[in-house]
């Protein structure tokens, strides 16, 4: 359901850019070991240890950066608090995206973040609160998403400069698709310290396969 | 001279009773009195201190509640997701802005002190974060975290992030309002997902106000920590002593004990109580002081009434020792008075004994003397006569005048031998040498001299004699006794009389009976017929001198034996001597 909803938001991102014929870059990133064991159906937390926000179980974000035209304003996202956990737990977003916060669970919630790219504090709201609260995400950045009532709700969100991101499944697999031809940087954001990268150079309608390391 | 002895040692014997029931008075009374003044002050000691060990056990019970509490909050506190997000989200300029917010119910409103009268102690005065290295995060000083001096500062920082809630205290040097001590309670703050401690707060509490807590007007509660003591209203020396007294006992085990510090010359009572064990902050020690002052005062009391009531004690044991003296005294003045009397009689009676028997002696000397100066001229007599008798030429008639002369010789023998011993016997000199004697052969002896003797009374003798009975005795005594009473029964007998002798003997004594015919003795001479020298009215015409019977019942007597008179009545004179036989055991020597 989760691997489902994220496909469903990717795809969602990548609509604009269907009617173009792209360039594909696929490949495998080698992830960082789970801290714990796997569960089925298990969600994404965010874990700070020694001052680095990870994700468990290990995922990552792999986007293409180089100089993109600026587009229109990018859709609206949701992260939503549902059971008391915000969902989904990682959301990359390109700069200039608004990302709302509904309350689906009937308590009170106050997402706020300290996090340098944006600190904002949305304050006490119900699952009735009108317009949805939101933000704009302008800087690009790590932002880590909590809620002043529930102790251990965390969410990150990845604002990336880019069109072109897409979020690993767990196994460490990526797929990158309509992409324009050129030089590029191709990046895998592991968790807060660590970010992998080397050059690639795309040609047009081509597939490339791209593996990290 | 004896009246006067007698009253001087009444005189020292009533004293000494006197004084040996006034010291036995006096030990039982000071021992007595000793015991319940020392368990009186042990007691009342041991309540004192436990009073205080139940005041300071009361006192650290709400410390500790108070503690509890604090450090509740202080949980509650370090989870604040605002907190968490300043550290761990790169937001380190967030950290205090945010605490802000979070502490504001928990740090003192100095506007608004009603409020918080019924948290007293509950309220923060500072707080600070210390860093992942136990370093105070410098805070921003446009925010009210309380307000502390740079070395202040320094003394929160710890050596390493706890894993657990630290207990330190901090003093501070305040030249207005005199030292101030805060309790700072080091709270570290726990990563939700790893488990460990990011952070450290701070927070610094007033401490309690423990003189007013104690139930004890007069106990004084402070803190010792960093080398420096934080007690109210104590002068320099009188701090100085303490910590040095604490400094010694720090070395030592921590302890509840309490124990005795002089201090300005007053005595107090001193506890002291480690309050932060194995903190990562300094020590600090909970020092409780009692004056001793009122203490001692009662004690001194109480020696007082002690010594009061001795004294009272002491002067009754006194006049109580004087009548018990007195009154013991007087029957043993009495008797000391009579033994007095008895003594002198008794010497009296001992000097007339004494001259008795020097009297006596003389006499018996005399006797023995004489006896032995009258044997020598009466045999020289005798062998005179003897040697005249037996010349030629004598006629008849000088012939029997010789033999009667020389007759007469033997009889002054006779009694001189008698004499002699009687007075041996009288000198208690005359020793019996016991070996068995033939009784039945000594009588038929005798029967047969009797025989040979001319008979001019022409007497029958009867015999009922058993033969060979022996009895214990020396044979020339028994036979001196023998002859006695059977010399008697012949002489004093009658024309045509008889002699009875009758011998029996069983286990303990042999009984002899001599009995014979003729004139009974008078009634009223029998009882002297044993006397010296008596002769009966019967014995007027018989030869004898009267020492016969005497003599034989003395001789009787050393043989343990008895000789007695059983009947002289009716033509018929019966004595009757007893022996031991010779078998029986007490055959030892009469000295």
């Amino acid at each position: 359901m989760l691997r489902s909803s994220l496909f469903v938001s990717i795809s969602f991102l990548l609509i604009p850019l269907i009617g173009q014929a792209g360039a594909t870059i696929e490949g495998h990133v080698d992830l960082p070991k789970a801290p714990t064991a796997a569960v089925m159906n298990q969600r994404y937390e965010v874990i700070t240890n020694g001052g680095v926000v990870s994700i468990n179980p290990p995922l990552a974000v792999v986007y293409l950066e180089g100089n993109f035209p600026a587009t229109d304003t990018p859709k609206t996202e949701q992260m939503a608090q549902r059971n008391f956990t915000f969902l989904p737990a990682v959301l990359a977003i390109r700069t200039g995206t608004r990302v709302e916060f509904p309350n689906e669970d009937n308590a009170y919630h106050n997402i706020f973040s300290y996090s340098p790219p944006k600190r904002f504090d949305l304050g006490r709201y119900r699952t009735d609160e009108r317009p949805v609260p939101s933000e704009v995400f302008d800087k690009p950045g790590l932002v880590t998403l909590r809620c002043d009532i529930h102790e251990h709700m965390r969410a990150i969100i990845l604002v990336l400069d880019t069109p072109h991101f897409v979020l690993s499944d767990t196994a460490g697999n990526f797929r990158l698709t309509d992409l324009p031809p050129g030089r590029y940087t191709l990046k895998a954001w592991l968790n807060s310290k660590t970010t992998l990268e080397h050059a690639v150079e795309i040609q047009a309608d081509s597939t490339l396969r791209s593996d990290f390391p | 001279m004896t009246a006067l002895r007698p009253q001087n040692s009444i005189l020292s014997f009533r004293t000494k009773l006197f004084v040996t029931i006034m010291i036995v008075v006096s030990a039982i009374s000071a021992l007595t009195l000793y015991i319940v003044e020392n368990r009186a002050t042990v007691n009342f000691e041991r309540e004192l201190k436990q009073e205080f060990q139940y005041g300071l056990a009361a006192l650290h019970q709400s410390q500790q509640i108070r503690h509890a509490a604090i450090l509740e909050r202080c949980r509650a506190l370090v989870k604040k997701s605002r907190i968490h997000a300043a550290l761990e989200d790169n937001a380190i300029d967030l950290l205090y802005p945010s605490a802000r917010e979070e502490l504001r119910d928990v740090m003192e409103n100095p506007q608004d002190s009603s409020s918080n009268a019924g948290l007293h102690g509950l309220s923060a005065k500072f707080y600070r974060f210390l860093d992942r290295e136990g370093r105070v995060i410098s805070p921003p000083t446009d925010i009210d975290i309380g307000q502390l001096s740079k070395t202040e500062e320094s003394q929160l920082s710890l050596p390493h992030t706890p894993a657990t809630p630290q207990l330190g205290y901090l003093g501070r040097d305040n030249p207005t309002e005199g030292d101030e001590l805060y309790e700072v309670i080091a709270m570290p703050i726990v990563s939700s997902e790893t488990g460990e401690s990011i952070a450290t707060l701070v927070l610094g509490f007033a401490p309690m106000n423990l003189d007013a807590l104690a139930n004890h007007p007069a106990l004084r509660s402070g803190i010792d920590t960093n080398g420096r003591l934080y007690l109210t209203a104590l002068s320099p020396s009188a701090s100085a002593v303490l910590s040095n007294k604490i400094s010694n006992t720090q070395s030592g085990p921590a302890t509840r004990n309490s124990q005795r510090v002089e201090i300005d010359g007053t005595p107090y009572l001193f506890f002291h109580t480690i309050l932060n064990p194995g903190s990562l902050f300094p020590a600090a020690y909970e020092i409780s002081i009692y004056p001793l002052a009122d203490f001692l005062f009662r004690q001194r009391e109480l020696r007082w009434q002690v010594g009061g009531i001795g004294g009272l004690v002491l002067i009754g044991g006194f006049l109580i020792s004087r009548f018990l003296a007195t009154r013991l005294a007087k029957p043993v003045e009495e008797l000391a008075f009579d033994s007095a009397n008895n003594f002198a009689l008794r010497q009296q009676a001992e000097a007339a004994l004494e001259t008795t028997n020097r009297e006596l002696q003389r006499s018996m000397r005399f006797s023995a003397d004489a006896s032995h100066q009258l044997k020598t001229p009466v045999t020289v007599l005798r062998a005179g006569l003897e040697e005249l008798l037996a010349e030629p030429h004598l006629s008849p008639r000088q012939c029997d005048e010789l033999a009667a002369l020389v007759h007469q010789t033997y009889r002054l023998s006779g009694v001189i031998e008698d004499l002699l011993l009687l007075s041996r016997m009288e000198a208690g000199r005359l020793a019996i040498d016991f070996s068995p004697v033939n009784l039945s052969h000594l009588i038929d002896g005798w029967l047969d001299d009797l025989g040979a003797l001319p008979d001019p009374l022409a007497l029958k003798a009867e015999t009922d004699v058993p033969p060979n009975i022996y009895i214990a005795g020396e044979q020339r005594y028994v036979t001196l006794i023998l002859q006695n009473l059977l010399e008697n029964a012949r002489k004093y007998n009658r024309q045509n009389g008889r002699i009875h002798i009758a011998l029996r003997s069983d286990e303990t004594q042999v009984v002899l009976t001599i009995g014979n015919t003729g004139r009974p003795i008078e009634p009223e001479a029998q009882e002297h017929i044993f006397e010296r020298f008596h002769r009966g009215t019967a014995g007027e015409n018989i030869p004898g001198y009267g020492l016969g019977l005497n003599l034989a019942r003395e001789l009787s007597r050393l043989h343990r034996g008895e000789l007695r008179l059983v009947r002289s009545r009716d033509d018929w004179t019966e004595f009757e001597v007893k022996f031991c036989p010779s078998a029986r055991p007490c055959l030892n020597k009469v000295s």
